[in-house]
């Protein structure tokens, strides 16, 4: 093995430091127009008028268009208006477009656009949106046009409801001698990628659609502006560039409709839409918020036997996502431990809130930090090592999840080893708990995490490797390079089965939907497993057509040759064979005969045997792995000032097999970055008119430079057999258990059980004073 | 993006500088005087702020000045954050300035730019107030000196078509013990929660509090409270907590009542570490 395990640097580095590589809105405007929202201020109202004759006399303005009644639009549910009409159900939504020749006039006439509404009562949580009496979001959710497997219902804030049912709840109950049932909630946040999203659109007079966007999921954007607005699929050309960070906001399809009905009202001329950090918050979809209740019981040795959660997920005003990420949170509904009984009741519900997209992690940061809190406080309960009860209790091959899945090593990976790694890394044994003087402590919170995928079974994966004459290669895939260096791995795994080097690989960064095999949306830390596979499979395919021509020349049969450092050659004897660059492109006898011709090789992947949800027990496959994990946060505490820091951070996590080493560490630290972003300060503060009150990077803040923890990750290698090398999904899973390790260090620090996020100082002084919160 | 247009000018001495404000003015621009012109940016792009003409005073020597003269300290408007405390010829300025927005943005914010920001922090003023210094300051009258203490009430109050000179400080209170505390929402980025400077001058402690109004402000009432050498330390921190003025804010960075909480601490710090020190 030459490429695998190595710290390749990524092949767009020096583009990317050099200030060169080109993102969506970086490609000159040229002869576009400009395309700028009007949003709305009020969490929900009814629209009473929009007075536009201003924002017409502004010169260079070139439409503006409101109130019309396109048609509905969202993932699973059609519930969402591009642009709102008659009813407002968000501070953030899109009331009215205007596209002028220039984005400060497209500004300014957007400003001079006087919106009268009348207010109307606001859901300002889903607790709030599934109680009795509660204001309805949308008149009749079950009248919307819906997917197959989406459960919501009528009359109801519900958009959605999943439920597991494993084992007999009775018995579990029973054999629990220690119960404890506790409450928890976060509200929505953002994902604060670099690059706030950018979207064009062009509509030819032919009918083609020629779209570019940031986005995750170019080929998501072709199918559904198709399925929306009635268009022959193959006419909508999506292109993506490189994309300055994703984490699952851009894997929604929100901007490129806006940037089409702009186009649309202005014959289609090319039309840019670039969100203000503002919009990209708020007007885009953000991260979710939740409220949740568990039930949890053991024996009273701590062996799990029962637990009953409810899950009501913050679906915003619109359902798009919220649907999948409700089921989500019901697939990997606890922890990493093997539980007979399990009861789950997960809903999407709708508030006035901006709604969400996915967020690093789908569903399980957030699931987790319900889970991974009630598990310490079950510890605390039976006067146990949280340490312990997690070790006795890790699931294992052999054992079966939630959806009834039963495990083996290559599908759940080593739970107990990862306990094991991280106790001895984090010094569990000196203490939980160290007093450093009267004021301050250190202590330490542990949480253990998983992750599978739920990404739809059908989901598929394309590459083509042509070559150059020189024997070097171009490897297409329909993977987006949103910042993680998959495009660099696809390379170095194609590199490695071609015995050659990775720098002899050339990468097509850009995805274009007309001559890019589709990927299907590059999320859910599938690019690896599924490109990965399809990569392989297109270098079988042009290693056989390598072969088939060099033993034609070399009078030898196919089997007898091999491949290495870009020449085919006699496996008996390597110095018998024939140089890439005099097969790749046919080969020609001396007499002038020629054989072969170019070689393009073609591969695909799709995910084998993965089943729709049982509706009435959740039984199911959901996905191809689970990537497991623990991870512990230290943090030194001021029990005066309620101040802390976070001191140590620590991931082992449980990846098959490292591809690329200083690439998977970069995503680990990243994600735990963000995990503890959200964990302890990012969230919208929204008030009881449901307004989100800081969506400005200067009163919302993620971790800054100087503010991180020391950051210690270490691997453990269980291959996962289907995949690429053993490999398993790496970019969401540092993220998963940092709000929960986070709250059980300052749950231990501070004396007192918390239960929401963030964890601010003023929330565990409210917690500890008993005032409101 | 800014989506109004302006004119820019950048004029090279003080009296210039008046001159086009007042043309401008008259011309009926709304002209305003900028140096690091952050502001601009930040407010101008959400249509909190407008203007038609910025009048740039980077360029005015007297501005830009950073000296000692005699026993005096005399530093420009337009000297960017990061200057200063470069120069660290004020620790207690150096201190607060070092907690203002982030490295970047101090390049190019100003001192003068801080005080008399629209952001209401204003934190770069607490040194000179508890340092009693004095501002110079430029209008259509011509080049006045006043004590800052009588010119800064929430604002540095200038009248139109006036702007900050230079400030003057006696070296005496640079060199003075001081106290500096900023705490925030959460970690060490972002706005305050609370910033409290300190300084201890002929035997007494000085106070003077940004982020727990929606101004910054050096209360006499507090510091005698602070100061009254009878009581014990929390006694005096509970009597100065009875003589906030108000409104208390009550915003996205926290709670009133967590401000003052926080504040009840930190001014203790704050006596316990001026208390006993001696100039």
């Amino acid at each position: 093995m030459t490429n695998i395990g190595k710290s390749v640097i990524r092949k767009e580095a020096l583009d990317k430091v050099t200030g060169r590589a080109k993102y969506t809105a970086d490609f000159p405007s040229g002869e576009m127009l400009h395309g700028k929202s009007v949003i709305s201020h009020y969490g929900h109202g009814t629209i009473k008028s929009i007075d536009v004759m201003e924002a017409k006399k502004e010169p260079g303005v070139r439409a503006i268009i409101t109130g019309k009644q396109y048609p509905l639009t969202g993932e699973e549910i059609r519930d969402r208006p591009p642009i709102a009409f008659e009813k407002i159900r968000f501070h953030g939504e899109v009331v009215a477009l205007v596209v002028a020749d220039t984005p400060a006039i497209a500004k300014r006439a957007a400003s001079l656009i006087n919106v009268v509404v009348d207010p109307l009562p606001v859901v300002n949580s889903p607790s709030e949106g599934v109680s009795k009496d509660a204001p309805l979001v949308h008149d009749n959710v079950a009248e919307y046009e819906r997917e197959e497997g989406v459960h919501p219902v009528p009359k109801t804030n519900i958009a959605n409801h999943t439920k597991i049912r494993k084992g007999d709840m009775a018995s579990g109950w029973a054999k629990s001698e220690i119960v404890i049932e506790e409450n928890f909630s976060f509200p929505p946040s953002d994902h604060i990628p670099m690059e706030t999203r950018s979207a064009t659109a062009e509509i030819r007079p032919d009918g083609k659609v020629l779209i570019t966007t940031s986005s995750q999921a170019p080929f998501m954007v072709k199918e559904l502006l198709s399925q929306y607005f009635d268009l022959e699929v193959g006419k909508i050309i999506v292109k993506t560039p490189l994309v300055g960070g994703g984490y699952g906001g851009k894997a929604s399809v929100q901007q490129e409709i806006l940037a089409y009905l702009g186009s649309l009202a202005v014959e289609g001329r090319t039309v840019r839409m670039i969100n203000e950090r503002e919009e990209d918050m708020i007007t885009s979809p953000c991260h979710m918020g939740l409220d949740a209740k568990v039930k949890l019981g053991c024996t009273a040795d701590g062996y799990l036997q029962a637990t009953e959660l409810t899950y009501l997920v913050d679906s915003g005003a619109y359902s798009d996502k919220a649907i999948h990420l409700s089921r989500a949170c019901a697939v990997d509904c606890t922890g990493p431990y093997f539980i007979e009984n399990i009861w789950c009741d997960s809903y999407a519900v709708y508030t006035n809130h901006p709604y969400p997209a996915p967020y690093r992690g789908f569903s399980h940061a957030e699931v987790h930090f319900v889970f991974e809190r009630a598990m310490d406080i079950l510890a605390r309960k039976l006067n146990m090592d949280p340490l312990e009860l997690r070790y006795k209790n890790a699931i294992k091959p052999g054992h079966t999840t939630p959806t009834q899945v039963k495990l083996n090593r290559s599908t759940v990976g080593d739970v107990p080893m990862c306990i094991e790694k991280v106790k001895q890394l984090s010094r569990w044994e000196e203490g939980q708990l160290i007093e450093l003087n009267e004021r301050t402590v250190r202590a330490k919170g542990l949480a253990c995490v998983w992750k599978n995928s739920t990404i739809p079974p059908e989901s598929s994966s394309g590459a083509i490797i042509t070559f150059n004459e020189d024997g070097t290669m171009n490897l297409m895939s329909g993977v987006v390079e949103i910042g993680t260096a998959t495009k660099t791995v696809l390379a170095q795994i194609l590199a490695e089965r071609f015995r050659m080097s990775v720098n002899d690989i050339y990468v097509k960064m850009t995805v274009d939907t007309q001559s890019t095999p589709e990927h299907w949306k590059t999320v859910a830390s599938r690019g690896t497993l599924m490109g990965g596979r399809a990569v392989l499979a297109a270098a079988e395919d042009a290693i056989r057509q390598i072969k088939e021509v060099a033993s034609c020349v070399m009078k030898v049969r196919t089997d007898d040759l091999e491949i290495g450092n870009r020449r085919v050659f006699l496996r008996e004897d390597p110095k018998e064979g024939l140089d890439f660059r005099d097969v790749v492109y046919g080969y020609t006898f001396p007499e002038g005969n020629a054989i072969g011709g170019q070689i393009i090789g073609r591969g695909n992947y799709i995910l084998r045997n993965i089943t729709y949800l049982d509706p009435e027990t959740g039984a199911g496959n959901p996905g191809p792995e689970w990537a497991v994990g623990a991870q512990v946060v230290e943090v030194e505490f001021d029990r005066r000032d309620y101040t802390y820091k976070i001191i140590k951070a620590i991931s082992v996590l449980d990846v098959g097999r490292v591809l690329n080493y200083k690439g998977a560490l970069g995503q680990v630290t990243g994600a735990m970055s963000m995990g503890l972003g959200f964990g302890g300060r990012e969230s919208f503060v929204i008030d009881d008119k449901a307004r989100v009150l800081n969506p400005q990077l200067r009163t919302y803040r993620p971790v800054h430079f100087g503010e991180h923890p020391e950051y210690i990750v270490e691997f453990i290698e269980t291959p996962h057999i289907d995949s690429p090398f053993g490999a398993r999904g790496v970019g969401e899973q540092g993220l998963l258990g940092m709000p929960a390790a986070l709250g059980n260090s300052l749950s231990l620090a501070a004396g007192v059980e918390l239960h929401h996020l963030p964890l601010l100082p003023e929330s565990i002084w409210r917690k500890k004073e008993g005032l409101n919160t | 993006m800014i989506p109004f247009e302006f004119e820019y000018i950048k004029p090279n001495t003080l009296e210039e500088a008046v001159t086009l404000y007042e043309r401008l003015d008259s011309e009926g621009k709304e002209p305003v005087y900028i140096s690091g012109g952050t502001e601009i940016i930040t407010l101008g792009r959400l249509n909190v702020l407008y203007t038609g003409a910025v009048i740039d005073l980077k360029s005015i020597p007297e501005c830009h000045v950073m000296t000692r003269e005699n026993d005096r300290l005399v530093l420009g408007g337009c000297c960017p954050l990061t200057e200063v405390e470069n120069a660290n010829p004020f620790p207690l300025l150096t201190s607060a300035s070092k907690e203002v927005a982030d490295h970047t943005a101090r390049t190019k914010i100003t001192l003068g730019g801080n005080i008399c920001a629209n952001i209401f922090y204003r934190e770069a003023v607490l040194p000179f107030l508890l340092a009693e210094s004095t501002v110079t300051i430029m209008g259509p009258d011509g080049k006045k000196t006043l004590p800052i203490n009588d010119l800064f009430d929430q604002t540095l109050q200038l009248n139109k078509g006036e702007f900050l000179v230079h400030i003057t400080t006696d070296i005496s209170s640079t060199k003075a013990p001081f106290f500096h505390m900023k705490r925030r929402k959460q970690w060490t980025t972002g706005y305050p929660l609370i910033t409290v400077s300190g300084m201890k001058k002929d035997g007494d402690i000085r106070i003077a509090i940004s982020g727990l109004c929606p101004f910054p402000f050096r209360s006499e009432r507090i510091e005698s409270c602070i100061n009254d050498r009878f009581n014990s330390v929390e006694e005096r921190v509970s009597s100065a907590l009875q003589q906030l003025p108000g409104p208390i804010l009550n915003d996205t960075e926290g709670s009133d009542q967590f401000r003052i909480f926080t504040l009840k601490n930190i001014l203790s710090d704050l006596v316990k570490t001026l208390e006993g020190v001696d100039h």
